[in-house]
């Protein structure tokens, strides 16, 4: 068995695993073990399974494409050993040969960049429909970014499988929820849920491996609302809360409308292209031929995978010259088809089409807003934190909602200047709003959900700006170190019973595993290291981000903002980190009941933490031999992706450096330096104000009492859009039912009562006239006799008169029948 | 298409069975022989009847479980009409007893013994003239079935009459308190439909002319059986070409051949204005769109559906309702092209504003069973827009698959809503017969009380909101990609729409099954779901997996039937439409030769 064939097989066993632990703990859930306890080792056996094959698809990946310093001025050569490697995958033969025969030309570096072609295989498993050329399916697309994902995935799982094992035990036998009120006053008593939560996770699991394993976007759509279902499970795990079915509800919706936004992206792409696979499908188009799929559609590899409008979407933008000349060649197809054809250059130089592959990126987006939490969609993930903390820590922190972050990534190649300029613009909005709040946040998980919004503005923004690797790297760091900080919060929430931080304080004295490897897990976040030597994992990625975000800057001086946004976000990472580690961990501890009955955890819970911060430290570090992320992320980088990209459409010019460009020389010290600088000043805020007490905080809020209160109540997000679509929506509801009862069931009341009126007039006619017809006809015929005895005057001119009225009355009469007895 | 199969030889007895059997047995019922006091037997007969006829429909179906085929199995692929049925029956009238199946029909009609069978297990509670309803009941299931099958248009009107009547005293008799008034809203709004569609089925079969079309044609539309070969045939076709008048027809496949034809009588003659096909089209669509029902006719449906019994409200949501779309599909396209071509904005618009309008009232219903009449009128604005996107005109390069892809996308979503809406409908029932009220305010905390019962309900209800792995995704994510070709703005209406759907399903899944107590009326009637029940649900939420999973399994049945009849009038859209005088093209291509020439 070759390449091609072993990775779609390891990983796509690795994805059904968890499905079938969904399945047997669906059926059998409550029979295994006493109550259901042995659904945890179902679901952790299901999700070691996916490990392990993840871990053997890994392997055999590093052994087929072995990861290599990627020095920067060499870049483009050790990529392209990997793209000639790719020879063996029979889905890029092609792209391999293209590649190949750029080898000789080494002199242009662009040239060069423009023609690596990442290592990738992609098929179809089996097809959802067909019709036409058009074909829906579910399929496969791996290359690295895909296989380092699933081991990133399935790794946290793992640890928050077993993790959750221990914190979930109170499930297993009846639980007694005190945040329920009855109408008797009592609090709600209820079997346990031990094996329902294990379900669901492993659906969970099972989703978010499809959307990484997914071959095209139809399949990464139908396992984003997959996705989008569990967390609803998840979220409304104790759904006997209002607060949590509310919460669970919200998220479902609020994605949804990020999903309309991604639909028509979808449908932007469909309706001109007719294809949604990444890859190119061999056999698979008209008569056999390769059916091309987005990436070289859009960056077709005769024009070095530059980036341009497909075709097909000048086609499409154009319909009203395509019309034309299909109009005047519709008996003679085939020449419309040439002529059509052979104008689409021109017509692409015109600029047809551009708006449609903006909307389509756009689109796209919006569905990675609503799902990564991004503003102005924001608002679900802070409520999000009323499902269970392992569910925080692997849904809706670590992997979930980096599935926005992923899907750019993956989308990346068909994204202009302009989309990637809105997409930083939206990073940094969100990552500076969520920050803010993070700062005034008592509730220790609030603060991780806004601090996770941040970090995915932070990603967010480090693609918008050029930044692909950059912004990859951060979301697999970020996966571990944020649900290793998730992980420390629920290991203290079960200690304590309480969310508010202001009950804690001196937990580290009885805490001193969760309390160190918490610490490692601020360390990480706020990007920590001794610049330009080593540093925790947060410290490269953001150091990535820093340096392409300063790069842009320095390309595009009016969008210099998008640099401080990060700087600044930086600092404030740093504050509200360590803001919450000293609040809870240090000094003299604030309520002495809690921290007495507090304990460290079960060493099921304290292992995963373990586990989590090893790698939270050494994620971001390349072995002397080149091993490492970054490296490996450049594997996968898309094809002409790598080279600078300028355009201006919509918003001006704009030039997309060159990743590599911010490795270099002075972008990259005054990017490290400046992190270095911000996060440090954040810590000593921080420590300043709630370790050693110089500055106190109570007085600082006071101070800024305005500005404490908007930050507190979350900027009103959630009171404007009540205002502004809720309350519309259920306006707009009630006066659809209203006009169905008010106006149109009036008038079918009405008429029905005009027909028996009617009805009653018929009755009245027939009493009153039929029974006395023959009365009636005599007077009648009386009458008209004495009528008509006034016509005959014996004057001709009247006569004639009748009669020419008469004629015209009867031909009319005559012709409408005619007519419509022709027709009838 | 082609009558080299001798398999098409026709068969009478599988599709009359399946129309039949419920008639006949439903004579039998009706004979004071049964003793109306035996409710049982007369429940068991009912059950028993739909149970055979749906075991003969997937007998026709799906061959592969029942061994090697007969003749009038249906053949995977063939796209044209198979077991096709043909006797003389009104003969001055040229009126046929035709029925046959093709790929658009067949699944509809295992849909409805599917769901005819589930509704008679789901009839046990109703205690009120078990006898009469019985009857009723069957008369209901062969007019529906019959409606599907036939392929005269006098026939398809008659069944389609039959069908009415057993309706109105269903809702009449066995209804809720308002059942009266709902009864005779149903009735006169379908009344109104029916005269419509009469009027219109006359002026298309005096102005028809069957003369007009070739000897293939002729064979093709079952006009002259494809089952007669040498002489016999040639005798059958040279009696059409002999003849003096003007031979008018009712054969609905035949009146779709000469629809199509360059010289259609049906766009040439004009009425008050407007040519005739047009006129055609609209009586024909009103009648059909009261059935679906789209907005602003569709007030019929939400208060039949609250006061009908639980069984008929499903087989109303799962089959009456696909009538109407059946009825566009099969009828007014192939018909009148021309219309449906210029007035495909109306069919197009009519289901977004279904839609939209739908979605947001079902938002606002208090009442249960109303909401979920509320989506099926949003749902089945799905199926208009699909069949409305004829996309494959001049600026698309007539490419017919983006339209082709709405067309099945609409019939997928008629089966899946058949399922999930009779499914949801299912779903309120049971707990209408424990609680006795509908009120969404009044429940909450049914999860803890009826576990399984709320697991199947909260997965039939994620159909309805077309979650994917369900089957109400597929038919809903076809359509609304296929939209975009024909009008970006009403896509993105329609795309729009899936926020408002997630909203009243979740909303109304929060209310009844979340929460932590019960608070309406009766809650210790609250009690899990009986084994009757579970064997109703089950097989609804099997399906609407396995549909949701494989949708494949449907799409092999459609297509080939869908993709032929849209790829024709693509075809008709560039050959006839647009290209109309091959005449004028010469005359242009002489102009430049002169031009050349000097």
């Amino acid at each position: 068995m070759d390449l091609a064939s072993q990775l779609p097989m390891l990983l796509g066993l690795a994805w059904l695993a968890p499905l079938v632990s969904f399945v047997a703990i669906l059926f059998f859930g409550p029979r295994m073990g006493h109550h259901g306890k042995n659904a945890a080792w179902v679901a952790t056996a299901a999700i070691v399974t996916s490990l392990g094959l993840s871990l053997a698809a890994f392997g055999i990946w590093l052994t087929a494409h072995p990861v290599t310093a990627v020095s920067h001025d060499s870049h483009g050569a050790a990529v392209d050993g990997h793209a000639a490697d790719s020879h063996d995958a029979n889905e890029h033969e092609s792209h391999g040969n293209e590649a190949n025969a750029d080898h000789g030309d080494h002199a242009d570096h662009s040239g060069q960049h423009a023609a690596v072609v990442p290592a990738a295989y992609s098929g179809d498993w089996y097809t959802l429909y067909q019709g036409g050329s058009l074909r829906l399916s579910i399929g496969w697309y791996i290359d690295a970014l895909t296989v380092m994902m699933f081991v990133v995935v399935t790794f946290i799982a793992t640890c928050i499988h077993v993790y959750a094992s221990g914190y979930m035990h109170d499930e297993l036998h009846d639980v007694t929820d005190h945040e329920v009120h009855l109408s008797d006053g009592g609090h709600l008593h209820r079997p346990g849920r031990f094996p329902r939560f294990f379900q669901a996770l492993s659906l969970f699991c099972f989703s978010m491996l499809g959307i990484l394993i997914a071959g095209n976007l139809a399949m990464v759509f139908i396992f984003w609302e997959l996705v989008g279902i569990c967390s609803w499970f998840l979220i409304g795990f104790y759904f006997e809360r209002k607060s949590a079915s509310t919460a669970a509800n919200k998220a479902f919706i609020v994605n949804r409308v990020g999903d309309f936004g991604m639909l028509i992206g979808l449908m932007a792409l469909w309706g001109a292209l007719g294809t949604l696979h990444f890859a190119d499908s061999p056999a698979a188009g008209a008569g056999g031929q390769t059916a091309p799929g987005l990436f070289s559609l859009v960056r077709p590899a005769e024009s070095g995978h530059a980036l341009q409008v497909p075709d097909g979407m000048v086609k499409f933008a154009n319909a009203s010259g395509v019309s034309q000349i299909a109009l005047d060649n519709a008996s003679r197809p085939g020449d419309g088809a040439n002529e059509i054809a052979s104008r689409i250059r021109d017509w692409r130089s015109e600029g047809y089409g551009r708006w449609l592959l903006f909307i389509a990126g756009v689109g796209i987006f919006c569905g990675c807003v609503g799902k990564s939490a991004q503003f102005p969609l924001f608002v679900w993930l802070p409520d999000a934190m009323e499902g269970p903390t392992p569910v925080s820590a692997l849904v809706h922190s670590a992997t979930m909602v980096a599935a926005g972050v992923y899907l750019v990534g993956r989308f990346y190649p068909v994204l202009t200047p302009d989309v990637l300029l809105v997409i930083a613009v939206i990073g940094g909005i969100t990552l500076f709003i969520a920050a803010t709040i993070a700062l005034v946040a008592n509730d220790i998980k609030r603060v991780l959900a806004y601090s996770t919004v941040s970090q995915l503005g932070y990603m967010m923004l480090a693609l918008g700006v050029g930044g692909w690797s950059a912004g990859l790297f951060h979301l697999v760091t970020h996966a571990f170190f944020k649900s290793l900080l998730f992980l420390c919060s629920g290991s203290v929430i079960h200690a304590c019973h309480t969310n508010d931080m202001r009950k804690m304080g001196g937990l580290a004295r009885v805490m001193p595993w969760t309390a160190g490897t918490m610490l490692v897990g601020c360390l990480a976040i706020i990007g920590a290291g001794i610049p330009f030597v080593i540093g925790l994992s947060g410290y490269y990625s953001k150091d990535a981000i820093l340096a392409q975000a300063l790069s842009y800057s320095q390309a595009n001086p009016s969008w210099s903002i998008l640099f401080y946004a990060v700087a600044g976000g930086a600092f404030l990472t740093a504050f509200y980190m360590f803001r919450l580690w000293f609040m809870t961990f240090a000094g003299a501890p604030r309520d002495h009941h809690i921290a007495d009955h507090a304990h460290e955890s079960p060493n099921v819970m304290v292992v995963p933490l373990v586990a989590l911060s090893v790698l939270a430290i050494v994620a971001g570090w390349t072995l002397p031999g080149g091993f490492g992320l970054a490296n490996l992320l450049e594997q996968a980088r898309p094809a002409g992706t790598a080279a600078t990209m300028s355009d201006s459409f919509l918003f001006g010019n704009l030039t997309v450096p060159a990743e590599h460009l911010s490795h270099e020389g002075a972008i990259h010290v005054t990017a490290t330096l400046t992190a270095f600088t911000t996060a440090a000043a954040g810590v000593l805020l921080a420590a300043m104000m709630y370790l050693w007490r110089i500055i106190s905080p109570e007085m600082v809020a006071s101070v800024f009492r305005p500005i404490y209160s908007f930050l507190a109540n979350r900027w009103y997000f959630d009171e404007l859009y009540n205002a502004i679509f809720v309350r519309p929506v259920f306006a707009v509801a009630s006066l659809a039912s209203g006009t169905d009862r008010g106006v149109i069931d009036r008038l079918i009341d009405g008429i029905a009562w005009s027909a028996r009126q009617l009805a009653g007039f018929d009755a009245w006619i027939d009493r009153n006239l039929v029974d006395g017809l023959v009365n009636a006809t005599a007077t009648a015929t009386w009458n008209a006799g004495l009528e008509l005895k006034k016509l005959q005057t014996g004057r001709l001119r009247q006569y004639v008169m009748f009669i020419v009225i008469g004629t015209v009355a009867l031909f009319v009469l005559a012709s409408m029948l005619f007519r419509a007895a022709l027709a009838g | 298409m082609s009558p080299t199969d001798t398999l098409t030889q026709p068969a009478l007895w599988p599709l009359t069975a399946i129309v039949f059997l419920p008639a006949l047995v439903a004579a039998f019922l009706s004979l004071p022989i049964v003793p109306k006091a035996r409710e049982e037997f007369i429940r068991w007969t009912t059950l028993l009847t739909t149970a055979v006829v749906f075991v003969l429909s997937l007998w026709m179906a799906v061959p592969a479980l029942f061994g090697p085929t007969g003749p009038a199995q249906f053949r995977l692929g063939d796209p044209s009409m198979q077991a096709v049925v043909k006797l003389p029956w009104i003969e001055s009238f040229g009126i046929e007893y035709l029925l046959g199946v093709d790929g658009i029909s067949l699944p509809l009609v295992v849909l409805t013994t599917f769901l005819s069978m589930l509704a008679a297990a789901a009839s046990w509670p109703i205690s009120k003239h078990v006898k009469a309803y019985s009857v009723l009941f069957l008369l209901l299931v062969t007019g529906m079935l019959g409606v599907f099958v036939s392929l005269d248009f006098f026939l398809f009107y008659v069944f389609w009459e039959v069908m009415l009547l057993p309706m109105y005293f269903l809702i009449g008799i066995w209804g809720g308190p308002r059942r009266e008034y709902a009864a005779i809203k149903f009735f006169l709004y379908t009344l109104l439909g029916s005269v419509l569609m009469l009027l219109a089925i006359l002026m298309l079969y005096f102005t028809s002319d069957l003369r007009l079309l070739s000897d293939e044609q002729l064979v093709a539309s079952h006009v002259v059986s494809p089952s007669l070969d040498g002489a016999a045939r040639t005798t059958a076709l040279e009696a059409v070409r002999s003849a003096g008048r003007p031979l008018h027809t009712f054969n609905i496949l035949a009146l779709a051949q000469i629809g199509q034809l360059p010289n259609s009588p049906f766009a040439a003659a004009q009425v008050w204005g407007m040519s005739l096909e047009t006129w055609a089209f609209l009586l024909l669509l009103i009648g059909f769109v009261i059935k679906v029902p789209v907005v602003p006719v569709h007030t019929w449906l939400p208060d039949a559906h609250v006061e009908a019994p639980t069984p008929i409200s499903m087989i109303l949501a799962g089959v009456l309702l696909k009538l109407g779309g059946y009825g566009i599909l099969r009828i007014c396209y192939p018909i009148c092209p021309g219309a449906g071509l210029s007035l495909a904005w109306l069919v197009c618009g009519l289901g977004v504003v279904s839609m939209v309008y739908g979605a947001f009232a079902a938002l606002a219903q208090k009442d249960f069973k109303r909401m979920v009449a509320y989506s099926s009128v949003s749902h089945m604005g799905y199926v208009m827009l699909g069949l409305g996107v004829w996309s494959a005109v001049a600026g698309q390069e007539y490419r017919w698959d983006a339209w082709a892809q709405g067309v099945n996308g609409a019939m997928f979503q008629m089966l899946a809503h058949g399922i999930s809406s009779a499914g949801m409908f299912f779903m309120v029932g049971v707990l209408y017969d424990r609680v006795h009220h509908r009120n969404l305010e009044e429940f909450g905390g049914i999860f803890g009380k009826m576990p399984v019962y709320s697991g199947l309900a909260i997965a039939v209800f994620f159909a309805g909101l077309g979650l994917p792995g369900l089957c109400g995704f597929i038919g809903e994510v076809l359509v609304t990609l296929s939209s975009w070709n024909y009008s970006r703005v009403l896509a993105a209406i329609s795309a729009f729409t899936v926020i408002l759907t997630a909203a009243y399903i979740l909303w109304a899944i929060q209310r009844v099954y979340l929460g932590a107590e019960y608070k309406g009326p009766h809650g210790d009637h609250l009690t899990p779901i009986t084994p009757r029940e579970l064997a109703i649900a089950t097989p609804l939420v099997f399906f609407a997996i396995l549909f949701g999973v494989a949708p494949q399994i449907l799409f092999n049945y459609v297509t080939p039937t869908v993709n032929r009849q849209v790829e024709t009038l693509a075809d008709w859209t560039r050959r006839v439409h647009d290209a109309p005088a091959a005449p004028a093209v010469a005359a242009v291509q002489q102009d430049m030769a002169g031009q050349t020439a000097r």
